[in-house]
């Protein structure tokens, strides 16, 4: 009974930490992403105002495809999370 | 369940209303909400038709007549006239991802939604993924023939010699595909629900006495659905965008690239700033 409840309790600190850094990673990659993406944005348009549309459109294309990553990631961390640990 | 938050006792994920049908285990909730969302967009559908019938344009025909060129231009400036056939599945598949994800502007965060966002069961995303990879490698055969099919796993990017890692590469490649464009949409409704859960949990937050936290609520829930309807609408379209740049790698040819012109985008001038 007693090693069921350690083992309970190493399986959901290690699925927190675990998820924790999954987390952290892909939120400071997509953050790092959609930054680039949105400075050249304003390089392009700063050098031809007439084609910000078509750069914004290329640059909330990109921006949907990184965080893809970090979402890919929060959904494995709510798997970690919720559905790895069991009670 | 496991008390995770301090608040939110009763946050769970992946639980649906399940039903068995003929031994399989249905996610009962997904069905009834994507019939839901079916049944809009033939609704949708039949009123586009009769607009059309009556000759004069309305707003949604506007609309929708503006989809159909730009995913036609899209379309034809990669592959070409062969990929006359995929701008309706593009179009299909946009529309109706739109149509899913938006059903999440009505979720309140409580445990049963009546009308949950059926984009946010991996089922569905990863159903709709695999429709689509298993349709882009039989265009891939029909244009390639099934021994241009086999060389192009076999023979590029690197020349013959590194066949078997040529090969690995490839799989892998083909592997990740249906796997992320499936997570990809997932990922992101599962974060909407997740939050709406999660915003609504705070509402348990009380400073001696007073509900500070559904006053909390009531500003924070709009912010947050605003800006879930602009992912729902980047999802679905990349979805459907990555639908079409799937075939366009899988029905492209060698000479290919002969083919390609440049697609005149909208409103943008490629001349040089004059000094």
């Amino acid at each position: 009974m007693a090693h069921d409840t350690t083992q309970q309790a190493i399986q959901l600190a290690g699925a927190m930490v675990g998820g924790g850094l999954a987390l952290g990673g892909g939120a400071v990659g997509a953050a790092i992403g959609d930054g680039l993406a949105g400075s050249q944005t304003i390089a392009g348009v700063a050098r031809q105002p007439e084609a910000q549309s078509r750069l914004f459109t290329i640059m909330f294309l990109t921006v949907g495809l990184v965080e893809a990553m970090y979402f890919i990631n929060l959904a494995f961390t709510a798997l970690f999370i919720f559905s790895l640990y069991k009670k | 369940m496991v008390p995770v938050f301090g608040f939110a006792a009763n946050i769970t994920v992946g639980d649906h209303v399940t039903g068995k049908v003929l031994g399989l285990t249905l996610n009962l909730d997904t069905v009834w909400a994507t019939g839901a969302a079916l049944a809009i967009v033939i609704v949708l559908a039949a009123l586009l038709r009769r607009q059309v019938a009556r000759g004069r344009p309305g707003r949604l025909q506007v609309i929708f007549e503006a989809l159909v060129e730009v995913v036609t231009r899209q379309v034809e400036g990669s592959i070409g006239e062969a990929g006359r056939a995929i701008v309706p599945l593009a179009i299909s598949l946009f529309v109706f991802i739109f149509i899913c994800n938006c059903f999440e502007q009505v979720g309140l965060g409580s445990h049963f939604e009546w009308l949950a966002a059926p984009t946010g069961d991996i089922n569905l995303t990863l159903a709709m993924a695999l429709f689509v990879i298993v349709l882009v490698h039989v265009a891939s055969i029909r244009s390639r023939g099934l021994g241009g099919y086999v060389r192009h796993y076999l023979f590029q990017p690197f020349p013959p010699v590194l066949l078997p890692f040529n090969l690995f590469i490839n799989v892998v490649e083909e592997v990740a595909k249906p796997i992320t464009l499936a997570l990809r949409l997932f990922g992101n409704l599962l974060s909407g629900t997740l939050m709406l859960s999660l915003i609504a949990a705070l509402g348990a937050w009380k400073l001696s006495g007073a509900p500070v936290g559904d006053v909390v609520i009531v500003i924070i829930n709009p912010i947050w659905k605003l800006f879930d309807l602009f992912i729902a609408g980047i999802q679905a379209f990349i979805f459907a965008l990555l639908t079409v740049i799937y075939f366009d790698t899988a029905m492209s040819s060698a000479h290919g690239d002969g083919r390609r012109h440049e697609r005149a985008g909208a409103g943008a001038t490629t001349e040089p700033l004059s000094s």
